[in-house]
């Protein structure tokens, strides 16, 4: 394409089409520039667009499309993938790289963002190498004075230098990080000075202050990039002149630059910010050089700390603030800096007080926005919230004086306390900020699992909780001072392993009344109280808190939690379903009065809820609620599989009909569940829906395929004389699964259970005619890609087919495939490979496999085979004694990653709907060392003397010693 | 053997114990300042010694009254006339030897030097000879281009040479101008060893030589054996260093600091470096003054014990045997950061050995000091240790581990998680996955899960799923994946 003014004129034209809202005029114009931009001169064609066209949507849209082209086509992958040519021609690369610079500095902001965004893609592939001018460019820009030139440097530096903060240390990396600092350390140090002095011959002109802010926060920036490696040698000689400077920031202030805004943070709080981040950065890594200043640093923090009001945008402020001081008053030799007492309470006071306080923004998402209320209050989302940094503080600060600390709180708890009682209803949040207090002082070690699992000795949490917990929840109202409530609830539950366990019998029939609440905070934790005391182990590693010791509270319990459901905001609450699961689990057989009234419920929700669902974790505990109910119930009475059939199957049927994505990889496991609850044949109504389950468009879905490939394993495992009699039509189906689920890296262990299944279950004829052919597919599938998961499933599978069909069948089988097949295999692949089998249960089946390779397979006696039998009795041998070997290939490592499909089609696993391992070898071999013995011994009564003497020849040393080992064991010798 | 050399496989999951051990040079660039502990390379002569300064007492008298232009001292170093040579250089060497900026490229661009070089072969006018030298010498000790300027006026054969000079005070500034262009790299030192300097230079030490003199003989060994790419000739190497071994056990403690400093440069490299070194059987001595309340003799002993441990097991066994392991708790327990970090490193090799050695390590107590610097040691000697606590995850044993955990590993080594360097936090997470894997031998992964959580470690390890770098992301996720997920 030439530089003409009809390529620009058409250029404009398909790039307004590209903005046109009908996809019919717009897909061919994105198709054409594609099929364009391999033509020289196409980006400097977007350039001159972008700078000159008349129309400033069509600047705008060059600007995108040009970055975007950039983006695609700048790296040359040619050396990766050998069919993308380099697509952008030398010459044009050297004209953007000698235009892009003044072109974006000289644009509007809108283009000048996306063009410095391209600058530094180009940069993370040329710079320093293939673009030395760049930096030079960029530095003499600081002369300009003109600050909004100056700004866009900035932006585009710290657009490039950003990386060294996150990348490993490298001959490369470090050698670009010097020659950065050789050209940019200095201008910059100047640039940040001269900012500095102007920002005062400036103070009363806030357009010029914010210009000059915003350039002093990127140079902040720049300055936390370019020192996170190490320190460099020009920082540290001019440590005096940034600390100093950082400092006085940190300590100014300017009406001018204070914004209105409550929520979103200023420019004076985003410098003071990054200062913050800079000094913690030298605090931690560069200590010996950076002490001097610290003290200052603490002090000026701290005052900043003071100071500052309770707004929301000053939040990153305030928690940076004080995560530094956190991060400093652990260290040993700052100890002295805050061992005051005066010290000490001022910080208390002053510091932690005030941010632990309830705000109005915190009252506002307790009833407003309670779902995200929760998160950061229950689920530790709270990373940079004040109170969590408050929280930090005051475990560090009792790292050193955990006594003066709780001494100067206790005081405060107390008088907060005594505030709270003068006037309930106005003073309420005093006591949420006592409990707060008391809460984050205690707790000194925390899990989701246990809750608090260390506490401060010198709180008494038990006296607390019955002297200032219980009283409020045992109130008559559940709906007064809902947050005092909530705080209640979440102090029994953080503190459950502290309270003694009688006060936790109390405190449930209260958590049960709280379900009632009309407050969506307050019924949720009390929801998830209980279900958190339901999985408190006890002695004997069983629940702390019996089925027994709730009996009198199953009804009302489980009335309430059903009930909970129906309050408004909380029709798919989480917390509650999952406590629904738990009761479940553990109340057992005393649900079973519930059931038919539950099982409604369940039902009606699921339903519903399968209309558009939406909540996740919900649905997950809703199917392991039904999965539970099921489990309990037939346990005690095995006949009633048929009316939860009876309940279910009409939920599902539609479910499957409207193909309910992620529904049907749990439907599929509660039929695999209902299914294995039958003893007898399999039912009619099952063997109807099995040709459904063979269609290819279920298996399209990799989420679907390991609940499918276990319900068909329950099918093959129940039914497979019926398939074999009545549906031998379908077992080719069956096989084309196996062969799809096989052919993928991803999948092909899924194919091997299914295969193992047919293998087991299927009566030999039923499949006799598809044997070679099966194997036919193994080895195309190994020859094309041979991974280490298929090597060990292909392992596991001949031992099961040995197991099952005999050793002289396997030999067989190889070796119609192709002569002496069978002795490449054990060479090749069972010997080297054996080592990799993971699993009791496939270690137990690829043991006796090979022991009747050994010893029931006369080829391995008398043809050339016989050279293989003692290299695979000492793989053998080692497949007992010598550790796995879980080594993987360089190649294979990212299989799994580039295979797995996104979050949505994971599969979800019922830990309810779940089977128990199968051991297809059973009672059969109880100890495959002994079965090795005894059969060795077998084979060497059968032709005597052979078997010492090949042992003799070449078994190692110390294999033989394990061997010996085993035939001692099995009181057998060897003749 | 193959055995054995599988089961190391699995131990080490696929890295070798030499992969694990980490040479002193990861990285050639620096960005830090100059390390003030390193040894100098160049020195300038500024105050030489007593006797100069005698020497020149009665001569300043003389001269009082005479300063000379630079363009007089070309006229004169030029001409003909021995006493204004000596005059001319005298004066220069005075310049060179102010205490501030010598203007050495001044006299560079006179273009006197191979006209000193030359008043070097005046044997017949030993205090010409002696001027020249000293100027030479502080000419030497400038840049690299400065040292260039000096040897390419053919200063060495004629250093050389006055190394057997009958005046001591002119063999003496010999050794420490040879020792200057010594210490420009490794061009220049082996253009020495080839110009045969060693035999004089080692012909010049013994037990009547003065302390003064000694001192600089060894600074100048110890350049002869500095620098890598390339090394120093071996043979060069073999002939110094029971010399060296000699030095060591003088009693001034200047002579035993550089004697270390060569030593250390020795061991620096390749296996079979460190070998010769070993055979000598050094290490007790270098072990022994690695306990050394000098800091100046501590700090290049605990390199080269450093750099000795970088070698194979055998080496490293070595010194074990050497008694290092009894040493070390206190040097990791050191004021100054620099030599934590050092021990540390040094650990973090030995952790990287057969558990044998790991064994060895946890016998002598090596453990509790681990913890303490891992939990408040400065930054850099963290970074170390957390090096020393992955190899040992890697190596050790399931018991050994058990034991490692038990010793209150976790929670330093999970608070620096909050790190800010990238390596040093996938470091910690392969750790964490090391330690994951002990546990599930013994069927101790819930509790290990719920250690880390407890100690903070779950919420730094989601976070660190947003981190920036690739690795450390994928690290983090696998370990979320694999033992925090679900219920």
């Amino acid at each position: 394409m030439e530089l003409s003014d009809a390529n620009l004129q058409t250029l404009t034209e398909y790039l307004k089409k590209t903005l046109d809202p009908d996809p019919a005029i717009r897909r061919p114009a994105e198709k054409f520039l594609e099929s364009v931009e391999g033509s020289q001169n196409y980006p400097l064609l977007l350039l001159t667009l972008l700078e000159k066209s008349q129309e400033n949507v069509i600047k705008v849209c060059a600007s995108v499309t040009f970055k975007n082209y950039i983006k695609r086509n700048w790296r040359i992958v040619g050396i990766l993938v050998e069919d993308e040519p380099n697509k952008i021609c030398e010459s044009d690369r050297i004209a953007i790289k000698a235009n892009i610079v003044p072109l974006m500095l000289s644009s509007p902001e809108q283009i000048q963002k996306q063009l410095s965004d391209a600058i530094s893609i180009i940069g993370r592939e040329d710079f320093p190498q293939k673009w030395p001018d760049l930096l030079t460019e960029m530095v003499n820009r600081f002369q300009s004075g003109d600050f909004h030139v100056i700004n866009g440097v900035l932006r585009t530096a710290h657009s490039l230098f950003k990386r060294y903060r996150h990348e490993f240390k490298s001959n490369e990396l470090w050698t670009e990080i010097k020659l950065v600092l050789d050209a940019f350390a200095l201008p910059l140090t100047n640039l940040f000075k001269a900012t500095i002095e102007l920002c005062s011959t400036h103070a009363n002109d806030a357009s010029a202050l914010k210009v000059l802010f915003s350039s002093l926060i990127l140079i902040a920036k720049l300055f936390y990039s370019l020192n996170f490696q190490d320190l460099p040698e020009f920082f540290e000689d001019n440590m005096e002149t940034w600390m100093t400077n950082f400092h006085s920031l940190l300590t100014l202030d300017n009406k001018l630059l204070q914004t209105d805004d409550e929520e979103e943070a200023g420019l004076l709080e985003l410098l003071k910010s990054q200062i913050c981040d800079n000094a913690a950065l030298y605090a931690q890594k560069y200590d010996e050089e950076f002490q001097p200043y610290l003290p200052r640093f603490v002090t000026a923090i701290w005052n900043l700390l003071v100071t500052t009001g309770q707004e929301v945008k000053y939040d990153l402020l305030v928690s940076n603030a004080i995560q530094f001081l956190a991060s400093v008053c652990e260290r040993p030799h700052y100890k002295h800096l805050f061992e005051d007492q005066n010290t000490l309470t001022s910080i208390c006071e002053k510091v932690i007080v005030p941010n632990m306080e309830f705000r109005a923004a915190d009252e506002e998402a307790f009833e407003d926005n309670s779902e995200e209320y929760i998160r950061r209050d229950l689920e530790g989302s709270d990373i940079d919230t004040r109170r969590r940094a408050a929280c930090d503080l005051v475990r560090g600060l009792c790292k050193f004086f955990e006594g003066p600390v709780t001494g100067i709180f206790s005081g405060y708890v107390n008088s907060m306390l005594q505030e709270y009682a003068k006037n309930p209803s106005v003073n309420w949040k005093h006591k949420d900020a006592a409990i707060y207090l008391v809460t984050s002082l205690a707790s000194k070690a925390q899990t989701q699992k246990h809750g608090i699992t260390q506490a401060n000795e010198l709180v008494n949490l038990t006296e607390f909780f019955v002297n200032h917990i219980q009283p409020d929840l045992k109130s008559a109202s559940v709906n007064e001072f809902p947050v005092l409530k909530a705080d209640g609830i979440k102090y029994i539950m953080i503190f459950r392993n502290q309270v003694p366990k009688e006060q936790l019998l109390v405190s449930i029939p209260l958590l049960i009344n709280h379900l009632q609440a009309e407050s969506i905070v307050v019924h949720t934790y009390a929801a998830h109280a209980l279900e958190r005391l339901f999985t408190m182990r006890g002695t004997n590693n069983t629940t702390l808190i019996t089925a027994a010791e709730m009996a009198p509270f199953v009804e009302v319990l489980l009335t309430n939690l059903f009930k909970a459901l129906t309050l408004p905001g909380s029709s798919e609450n989480e917390y509650i379903m999952k406590a629904i699961m738990r009761s479940f689990s553990l109340l057992q057989e005393s649900i079973i009065p519930y059931i038919p009234s539950v099982i409604t419920q369940l039902t009606q929700k699921l339903l519903a809820v399968s209309k558009n669902p939406s909540k996740p974790h919900f649905n997950h505990y809703m199917f392991e609620s039904i999965c539970l109910s099921i489990r309990i119930t037939c346990k005690a009475n095995p006949d009633a599989v048929g009316s939860f059939e009876e309940a279910l199957f009409l939920v599902f049927t539609e479910i499957l009909q409207n193909d309910v994505q992620e529904f049907i990889p749990y439907v599929f496991q509660v039929m695999s569940l209902l299914l294995e609850m039958h003893k007898n044949e399999i039912p009619s109504s099952y063997m109807a829906l099995f040709p459904h389950l063979l269609q290819p468009v279920l298996w399209e879905r990799t989420g679907n395929i390991p609940p499918l490939v276990r319900l068909l394993q329950a099918y093959l495992e129940r039914g497979a004389n019926t398939i074999a009699s009545a549906a031998a039509d379908k077992i080719p189906g069956l096989l084309g699964v196996f062969q799809k689920l096989i052919a993928s890296k991803a999948n092909d262990h899924q194919g091997f259970y299914l295969l193992n299944s047919i293998i087991e279950h299927m009566p030999p004829e039923s499949v006799d005619q598809y044997r070679k052919q099966i194997f036919i597919l193994l080895f195309q599938r190994l020859q094309n890609s041979k991974t280490t998961k298929f090597i060990k499933s292909f392992l596991v599978f001949i031992n099961l087919y040995c197991i099952k069909y005999g050793a002289l069948a396997l030999q067989e089988i190889f070796d119609s495939i192709q002569p002496k097949m069978f002795g490449m295999v054990l060479e090749k692949i069972i010997i080297p490979e054996i080592q990799k089998v993971s699993g009791q249960v496939e270690k137990k089946i690829c043991a006796v496999g090979i022991t009747k390779i050994l010893t029931e397979c006369p080829p391995m006696m008398d043809t050339e085979y016989t050279k293989l039998w003692t290299p695979l009795l000492q793989a053998l041998i080692g497949l007992f004694e010598l550790p796995e070997d879980d080594t993987i290939p360089d190649e294979e490592h990212f299989i799994d990653i580039e295979d797995t499909p996104g979050y949505q089609t994971a599969f979800s696993q019922l830990a309810f709907a779940g089977k128990k391992e199968h051991d297809p070898v059973g009672q059969m071999v109880n100890n495959p060392r002994i079965h090795l013995a005894q059969s060795l011994h077998k084979l060497s009564t059968a032709c005597p003397g052979r078997v010492p003497s090949m042992l003799s020849t070449s078994l190692n040393a110390e294999a033989l010693q394990y061997l010996q080992g085993y035939l001692q064991a099995a009181s057998v010798t060897l003749l | 053997n193959k055995h054995s050399e599988r089961l190391r496989k699995f131990k080490n999951k696929g890295k070798d114990a030499a992969a694990l051990r980490r040479q002193r040079v990861e990285v050639n660039i620096e960005l830090r300042k100059a390390k003030k502990d390193e040894q100098i390379l160049k020195r300038r002569s500024i105050s030489f010694s007593l006797m100069d300064e005698s020497l020149s007492l009665g001569e300043e008298k003389r001269n009082e009254v005479i300063q000379l232009s630079l363009e007089e001292i070309v006229e004169a170093v030029n001409g003909s006339n021995t006493e204004l040579q000596l005059q001319a250089t005298q004066a220069t060497r005075r310049m060179l030897s102010r205490q501030k900026d010598p203007p050495i490229n001044q006299i560079l661009e006179l273009g006197i030097i191979p006209r000193l070089v030359e008043f070097l072969t005046h044997a017949d006018n030993a205090p010409l000879q002696f001027e020249a030298a000293w100027a030479l010498t502080n000419i030497a000790s400038g840049t690299s281009d400065h040292t260039k300027a000096v040897v390419e006026g053919g200063a060495i054969p004629a250093f050389i040479s006055l190394l057997s000079s009958q005046h001591m005070h002119i063999s003496e500034q010999s050794v420490w101008a040879l020792g200057n262009i010594a210490g420009d790299g490794p061009l220049y030192r082996d253009a020495l060893i080839n110009c045969n300097v060693i035999p004089p230079l080692l012909a010049l030490v013994s037990p009547v030589t003065p302390v003064g003199f000694l001192r600089n003989i060894t600074w100048t060994l110890s350049n002869l054996c500095r620098n890598k790419n390339p090394y120093p000739p071996l043979d060069a190497v073999k002939k110094v260093l029971p010399v060296l071994i000699c030095l060591m056990e003088h009693e001034d403690k200047d002579i035993i600091s550089d004697s270390c400093w060569a030593v250390s440069y020795l061991t620096d490299g390749s296996n079979d470096r460190i070998q010769i070194v070993v055979d000598t059987g050094i290490l007790p001595r270098l072990v022994e003054l690695m306990a050394s309340p000098e800091l100046i003799i501590m700090t290049p002993a605990l390199r080269a014990i450093g750099n000795v441990v970088t070698g194979t097991d055998e080496q490293t066994q070595a010194a074990i045997d050497a008694g290092v392991l009894a040493v070390l708790p206190c040097l990791l327990r050191h004021a100054k950061p620099t030599v934590q970090k050092e021990a540390a490193w040094t650990l973090s090799n030995i952790a990287a050995g057969p558990c044998q050695q790991i064994q060895q390590l946890i016998t002598s107590g090596l453990l509790p000091p681990l913890v303490e610097l891992l939990d408040k040691g400065d930054f850099k000697a963290q970074k170390e240790a957390v090096w020393a606590v992955a190899n040992f995850t890697t190596g050790g044993t399931v018991e050994q581990v058990v034991e490692l955990v038990q010793s209150g590993v976790l929670k330093p080594l999970l608070n620096l998680l909050l790190a800010k360097d990238s390596k040093t936090i996938l470091v910690i997470l392969d750790t964490i996955s090391n330690l994951f894997l002990a546990a599930e031998k013994l069927g101790e992964t819930e509790r290990l899960c719920l250690l880390v959580e407890e100690l903070g470690g779950l919420e730094k390890i989601e976070a660190l799923q947003t981190h920036d770098n690739n690795m450390v992301y994928r690290a983090a996720l696998s370990i979320i994946e694999k033992y925090f997920s679900g219920e």
